[in-house]
Order: C-alpha cells, then structure tokens, then sequence
C-alpha cells in the first residue's frame, strides 16, 4: 500500500521532471537555444585568435593579420570587381565603375579619395594604387558584425583610428573606430555591410539605386517580403551566393531572362543565382495559374515591385549640374531643402528632383547594356544623350518588360570636342568644383586625367540614365494589379509590341467601330421596327 | 534507493534550469534595432507625432535613462515596455512584438540598450530614425 | 385554347441558362476588351472565364442532345417559304397578316430562324469558342511546335474574338426584339419559358408549311 503510493509520486515526480527538462533536450533540427544557437554559426571565435589580441593602427595590419589564416583570401578578392572596378562586357566595352560616367556624380576620375571610400580596399587615391596589393584589401567592410565600421570619405578608403581633425582646418573632428573590437567579432556579411555602400550609391542614402536604401538594412515586410527582419531575413548573399568572394547578379551583366529552372541542392546549375526564377521556378502562382501566363514577356520585377523608394527614403530622379555654383544672401555656396527637410538645390551640385514611392518606368529588356563612355562623341539635341540603356523588343526572344528608374539629367560636356566631361570634383584644392565652383578649372583637370583634349569650354547636356529596379519585392497582396496594366493609360501604356487585353491603344478602331455602329443599328432598326406596330396597333383600336 | 532516485532527479532538474538562466547573456543589436524600430518608434510616432532618434541622445544619456527606468516623465517605467505582458498585449498588431513574444525581457533591455549605446550621439554609429 | 408542346425541358434549360451566360460573358467580355469598368479587371477575367469554361460544359450537353435526339434537323436551312415569312416580318406584321409559318413539334423554326440559329451555331459561336480558348491558352499556342499557330499573334486572336462578340450582342438585340413578335408580345417567350405554345385562333392553313426533313 505505501510503495504502491510512493510509487504514484515518484511517477508524478518523474512524469513532471520530463516534461520541465524537455525544452532542455536539443531535437535534431529543431531551434536551439542561444548559446548552441552562437556556438553552431561558426567553428572559430575570433576573440581567441592572438593575432586579434592586438591593437590596430590601420586597416592594412588587420588585413594581414586576416590572412595568416584566410592565406588564399585576397587573391580572390583580386579577381572580384568589387576589387577592379573594371569589367569587359560581351560587347568589348569597357564598364566598371573605374571607366564609366554616370549622371550623378559623374565619375570617380580625380575624386578617387572621396569616391573611393567605397572601394573594397584601403588606399586607392590616384592611377599609382597598387592592385596587386594583399593587405590593401578591406576585410572589415563586408565582414564587420558590429555595425561600427567606417570608412572616412575623403581618405581614399583608409579609416581613423585615432582622433584626428578632418578635412585639416576644418573643426571638425572625426571618431576613431576601435579596429581590435571589430575584427574580433567578424562575420558573414549582412545587409548592413554591403549597404554601407550599396544603399549609398550616388553619394547618399538611396541616391542612386531607388530599389535601395538604409530602409533595407533591417526592414519590414511590406517592404521586402524576403528581406523581412522578422520573417525571412535574408541576407543580400541568400540571393547573390557568393563562393570564393566572387559575388553574382552585377548590375555590368544582368539576366533580363531566366528560362531555367528552380536550383535544387546537388545540381549543377550554370544560371544566374540571383534571378528571382532560381528559386521560384518557370510556375510560381499556384493559386492563379492565369498569371504563370505572363512570365513569358513580364518579368517577375514588374508586378512584384509596384513602386519603389518605399521605405522612407528619397532617391534622386534628376539632377541638373548646369545650375550649380548659386551663392546665398550670405556669400556663403547656396542650399535649398524641401518641406520635408530635403536638400533639393545645392550650390556645389545643382538641382535634384526628389521621389518616394515612385511607379518605375517600364521597357523590354533583354540583358544587354550599352554605355555612352567618356570616348564616345555626344551632340546636344532635343534627345538626351542615353549614358546607358537597356537592349530589348518585344519581338527578339529574349525580352522581357523590366521596371526601370529612369535618372534624368543635365551635365557638363565639351561643346567643341563633343565629349562627356570628366569634373575634378572633390578635393580641398584650388581645381575642385565643390569648392571653387568654376566648371572650366575643374573640367580641364578631370579632362587631362584621362588624357582627353579639353577645348576650355563647358556646356551642359541633357542625359539619361537606366537603373534595373529588381529589390524591395513586396508581398504577393501588395503587387500590381491587373488593373494597372490591363487599362487605358496603365502602367504599361508605354511599352510597345505587345497587344494586352485592356489596353485602349491595342484595339483595332475600324473593329470597335464597326461592332458598336453594327449593335447600335441592330438596335434602331429594332426599335424602328417596334414603333411601327405600336403604331399599327394603336390604330386598330 | 528509491528516494535517492527521486532526489537525483530533482537535483538534475533544478540544475539545469539554474545553469541555463545564469548563463551570460551576450546582447544583439539587431534585435535591438528591431524592437526600438518597430516597437518603440511605432508607439512614439503614433502618439507623439514625432519619434526619437537614438542619435537624439548621447550614451551617457541613454545609460542613465534605462537605468532610472522612468517613462513617459516617470508615470510608468520603461522595463514595463518590455515585458511579456506588454508584449503579448500588441503582438496581434505587432509583427515584433509577435516574434520576441517569448524571449526573456532582460535579454531585450539588454539588446535594445546595445542599439541605443552604438547608435547615440557620440555613439560608435550615430543612428537616425531610419 | 389549343395548346402545343413545343420546347421539351432540356431545350428550355439550355436555352435559359446559354441565355444568361451569353450576357453575362458579353458584359464581363467588353469590360476585359476594356470598353468600361464594372467588375473591375481581374474579377471580370476570373468571372468571364468561369462562365466560358460552364458555356461549354452546356454546349458539349446540348451538341449530345442535339444528335441524340435528331432535333438538329430543325436547323437544317430552307428557302422554302423564305420570301412568304420576309414579307411577313416587312409588311404582313403591320397589316395584321397571320404569319405564314407555324411551329410544329417537327418545325419549331420559321425559316428565317433556321438561317439565323444556323448562323450562330456554325459560325458565331465557333469563332468565340476557338478565338476564346486561344485567348486562354496562347502562351501553349505559341510554344507550339506548328508555325502557323505558334506565330499567331495574340492581337489577331482578340481581333477574331472581339469581332464575334460584337456579331453575338448584334444576335443578341434582334433576337430579344424578335421574341415580342408573337400573336401576343410574351407569346413567343411563354413559349420558351414553359414549353407550350398557343395555337394561332386564325389558322394560317394554306400556309402551314412543315418545312424540313420529314
């Protein structure tokens, strides 16, 4: 009787000391807890290494202690653009951010410690930067995890690791970053490392780009629904899967269309990794099969990205160079925000016209790219000169209809010689036109760097730019709807070869006509008809 | 025997759970950046009209404020904006506030206060609101 | 008075419901063409073709029917009488003529009727059915291995369909016109609705012409 009773209890007792203890039982593949969860990320804690334990005077020492360990690493990195800033494309010309001019900030051509503040290595100032260097490669710019990282623009890249006074004789000091803290807690990169300088492109917080912006680094899903910090939270690498530092889905050699199929694990694939149909396959609506319909001449971008710049930050749609050089009231270089606290004209850089939330521009794309480069001639007419465009038709087989942000602009050129202009544009110096405001000092120096003739004459150019808009994917109940496009002045009014049921412009105007004047008749002659015994039968009464 | 079973038990029991709430806790300022973001700045749009940016403060600021743990002029306090109750109490609204609903509150005072810190005034990484 | 079974309960069912989906696909159809909102875009499509897919269900019932029961003979064209039953709609309706046609079992159609049910059997209707389904299923046309069909552009496949749409509302609005066009205005769609007809009071004797097969 009293064992039978103990027994009960220590059953109880067990029962309950099971159930308490589970949670502490890791099932495999299921959630860990926090320690497993920091204990499972990574094989090396990078606190222990001694050659961490160290404090850092430059960002080159920590390069080398890096590779006493990742020996083969910055010979990768060698072969990235990241680090050339240089790619041939299938059509010989030569692109990468070292040899194009763009309508922003035009090109990084004598501005290179400003503008190279971006460039994945430390030190790159001029045509003498060493690319055969190992420890001028940047590690901590894409594999910091404590967000503190910084590179100082005007420094070519190099970073601050002691108080210093920046630009000299400015006042202004700028805090250095503790180098041992942060290459003690490297990482795999995040949204957070290639934003600090891919959502800044064209030298702001989503400038450039309108599909990017700080507002990614940690957004929600209406946002991106992949990017989701609370749901899926992918990293810029779930898509651009990077092996051996070589980092796919450039902008320089796109995949306007992807025929192939869903990338399953073990295969061998040789298509692009970042289009949206690697993962999502050739059929991804499953609940509307009408919709799969589309994919042959709409890419996925277009009603999965109904507008862009959603997440609270402007990007810039125009920028005119030609009014540049206004002083204020005060003689001081003149600047003008918005009611929202914009800057929409400064004197060192013109005019900008500002947009949130913008509906993309739409064209048939078919992957091919061509640039207008500093070589090439360019007239001043009526048309602006495309500084790139986008390849496509509705009828070459390999078109589909992209969004696009369509940058506009105004910029300086050569008159006489017919060329783009290379602006010395940063720089505390005496040609800089951020600082001097005079375009023919500043021109002749940008000019002469690249070795082009300079007439001495500055005039301005209307031109254009092409920007793919393919990030900021909202969720599938926020996308375009059918109305959009399937109307009279819809979101693809514009995009031609294509008949889209809806679409005004499509009808043939003979058959409309034809059919309502064809019902209409049928209707009087009805009506003619009907009166007649109306009639005829009044009378009979 | 018996007994010494039953006590073995326990012990293991109690010590395991002891183990796993002493261990050191080592803050996430992402998560941190979440939840200011997405629960502290909804809130402080919603009824101020205007939020607070971390770099609106300097870090000695932010220290001694989540120490005082007064809000809103001290009528209630801060750590009550973290707590589990308060958090099951917007997660039918609030994504964040659904996905944290159970992780311990100090782990988030502790996130939060490394965002804040990194982010201030005279932080690591000044941060605005976006 | 004298009455006759003319629509048996199938035919009465089919012609109803083929009836209310006609309009109802003319109305969503023009609204995809993008004549006018109604629906709004994306339901008008889901909802024009539902009703397409359930027309043909019906059709494929109807065509069975049709030749099991042999009443496809009753659209077999004549031109007997042709002229007798123009004059009748040009003139003798004024005049209060009796129509020189009257429907049997055997002969429910004048043969003006016969012509135009023909018509819409044979040419209208194919037309929306394949220049439809062609609509539906063009991305499988144009991944198909047989040029010709493969390199039918989708314009040409709406222009077809668009331009029978409008041949059906034309069908449409005279045949609504025609159905009041009975010894009563409703006689015609009494008829319809409940299968019988009323015998004419003024038989048309001499004229009665059975026209067709048997």
């Amino acid at each position: 009787m009293r064992t039978g009773r103990f027994m009960v209890a220590l059953m109880v007792a067990l029962m309950v000391a099971l159930m308490v203890s589970m949670p502490l039982i890791p099932a495999a593949h299921s959630a860990p807890d926090e320690d497993s969860a920091k204990l499972l990320k990574s094989t090396s804690d990078h606190t222990k290494f001694k050659v961490l334990q160290q404090e850092f005077n430059s960002g080159p020492e920590v390069t080398k202690a890096c590779l006493s360990c990742h020996t083969e690493a910055s010979k990768q990195l060698h072969k990235t653009e990241h680090w050339k800033w240089e790619y041939k494309s299938p059509d010989g010309q030569l692109l990468g951010k070292k040899n194009v001019i763009n309508n922003f900030c035009t090109s990084i051509r004598t501005n290179e410690a400003a503008c190279n503040v971006c460039h994945i290595g430390y030190g790159w100032k001029d045509d003498t930067f060493d690319f055969t260097s190992e420890v001028n490669v940047d590690c901590l710019v894409c594999h910091d995890t404590t967000g503190n990282y910084r590179k100082q623009a005007g420094m070519a890249g190099n970073v601050v690791t002691k108080a210093m006074e920046f630009p000299p004789g400015s006042g202004t000091m700028i805090k250095p970053i503790n180098l041992k803290k942060i290459a003690q807690a490297v990482g795999k990169t995040s949204r957070d490392t290639c934003g600090a300088c891919h959502f800044y492109g064209g030298g702001g917080d989503g400038v450039k780009h309108g599909d990017m912006d700080s507002s990614l680094a940690s957004p929600e899903k209406e946002l991106d629904v992949h990017m989701d910090a609370l749901g899926l939270n992918f990293g810029c690498a779930t898509c651009h899967m990077t092996e051996g530092h070589q980092v796919p889905g450039s902008r320089y050699a796109p995949t306007a269309q992807d025929k192939g199929d869903a990338h399953i694990r073990g295969k061998e694939y040789t298509t692009n990794p970042t289009t949206c149909q690697s993962c999502h396959g050739q059929a991804p609506h499953k609940k509307i099969a009408k919709l799969n319909d589309h994919t042959d001449k709409v890419a996925c971008q277009t009603c999965h990205i109904p507008k862009f710049a959603r997440g609270g930050v402007a990007t810039k749609m125009s920028w005119d160079w030609s009014t540049g050089g206004r002083m204020g009231p005060d003689g001081k270089p003149l600047i003008i925000k918005d009611a929202k606290g914009h800057i929409i004209y400064t004197a060192a850089k013109g005019d900008f016209v500002l947009g949130e939330n913008v509906v993309p521009d739409y064209q048939w794309f078919n992957g091919k790219v061509g640039y207008t480069l500093l070589s090439d001639k360019v007239e001043k007419s009526e048309q602006p000169t495309r500084i790139n465009h986008f390849d496509g038709s509705a009828d070459d087989g390999k078109s589909l209809i992209w969004p696009v942000k369509i940058m506009r602009g105004k910029q300086a050129f050569d008159p006489v010689n017919k060329r783009l202009a290379v602006v010395h544009t940063a720089g505390n110096d005496d040609t800089g036109y951020w600082t001097n405001f005079n375009w023919e000092k500043a021109v002749a120096v940008g000019m002469a760097s690249i070795g082009a003739p300079f007439s001495g004459k500055v005039d301005f150019v209307s031109t254009e730019s092409t920007w793919p808009i393919t990030h900021m994917v909202a969720p599938a109940k926020d996308s375009v709807r059918c109305h959009e496009c399937h109307a009279a002045q819809g979101r693809l009014e514009k995009v031609p070869g294509i008949y889209i049921p809806g679409r005004a412009s499509d009808h043939a105007g003979w058959l409309d006509t034809a059919g309502w004047a064809l019902a209409v008749l049928t209707l009087l002659g009805t009506l003619v008809h009907g009166l007649g015994r109306v009639i005829v039968s009044m009378r009979k009464k | 025997m018996n007994r010494k079973f039953g006590l073995a038990v326990v012990v293991v029991v109690l010590g395991a759970g002891a183990m796993s709430a002493a261990r050191a806790y080592d803050s996430d300022w992402k998560r941190g950046r979440i939840y200011y973001r997405q629960i502290c700045t909804t809130c402080h749009t919603a009824e101020l009209k205007k939020p607070i940016a971390p770099n609106d403060r300097t870090m000695a600021e932010w220290a001694s404020y989540l120490q005082a743990n007064k809000h809103n002029k001290g009528k209630d306090t801060v750590s009550s904006y973290f707590s589990k109750q308060y958090r099951d109490s917007i997660k039918a609204k609030n994504p964040a506030a659904a996905k944290y609903a159970d992780v311990p509150e100090k782990d988030l005072i502790e996130d939060v206060k490394a965002f804040v810190h990194k982010s201030a005034k005279d932080g690591d990484a000044p941060a605005g609101c976006s | 008075m004298p009455r006759m079974y003319i629509f048996k309960r199938f035919e009465r069912f089919w012609h109803w419901a083929q009836a209310g989906l006609i309009i109802f696909m003319l109305l969503t159809g023009f609204e995809i063409h993008g004549s006018y909102a109604l629906f709004g875009w994306e339901k008008a499509a889901n909802l024009h073709t539902s009703a397409a897919w359930t027309l043909i269900g019906l059709w494929l019932f109807a065509i069975f029917w049709h030749f099991t029961t042999g009443e496809w003979r009753q659209y077999i064209p004549t031109t007997r009488n042709i002229v007798a039953v123009m004059n009748y709609y040009s003139v003798g309706i004024f005049t209060g003529a009796p129509h020189p046609f009257r429907a049997t079992q055997l002969s429910k159609h004048n043969p003006l009727q016969r012509l135009a049910y023909l018509m819409v059997k044979l040419f209208i209707n194919p037309l929306i059915w394949v220049s439809g389904l062609a609509c539906l299923y063009y991305n499988e046309l144009a991944a198909s291995k047989i040029a010709v069909l493969a390199g039918l552009p989708l314009s040409t496949i709406a222009l077809v369909h668009t331009a029978a749409a409008f041949m059906m509302l034309a069908f449409l609005i005279g045949h609504l016109y025609l159905s009041t066009t009975g010894h009563t205005p409703l006689a015609h769609i009494k008829a319809m609705i409940t299968g019988w007809e009323d015998a004419q009071e003024s038989e048309p004797a001499a004229a009665v012409v059975n026209a067709g097969g048997r």
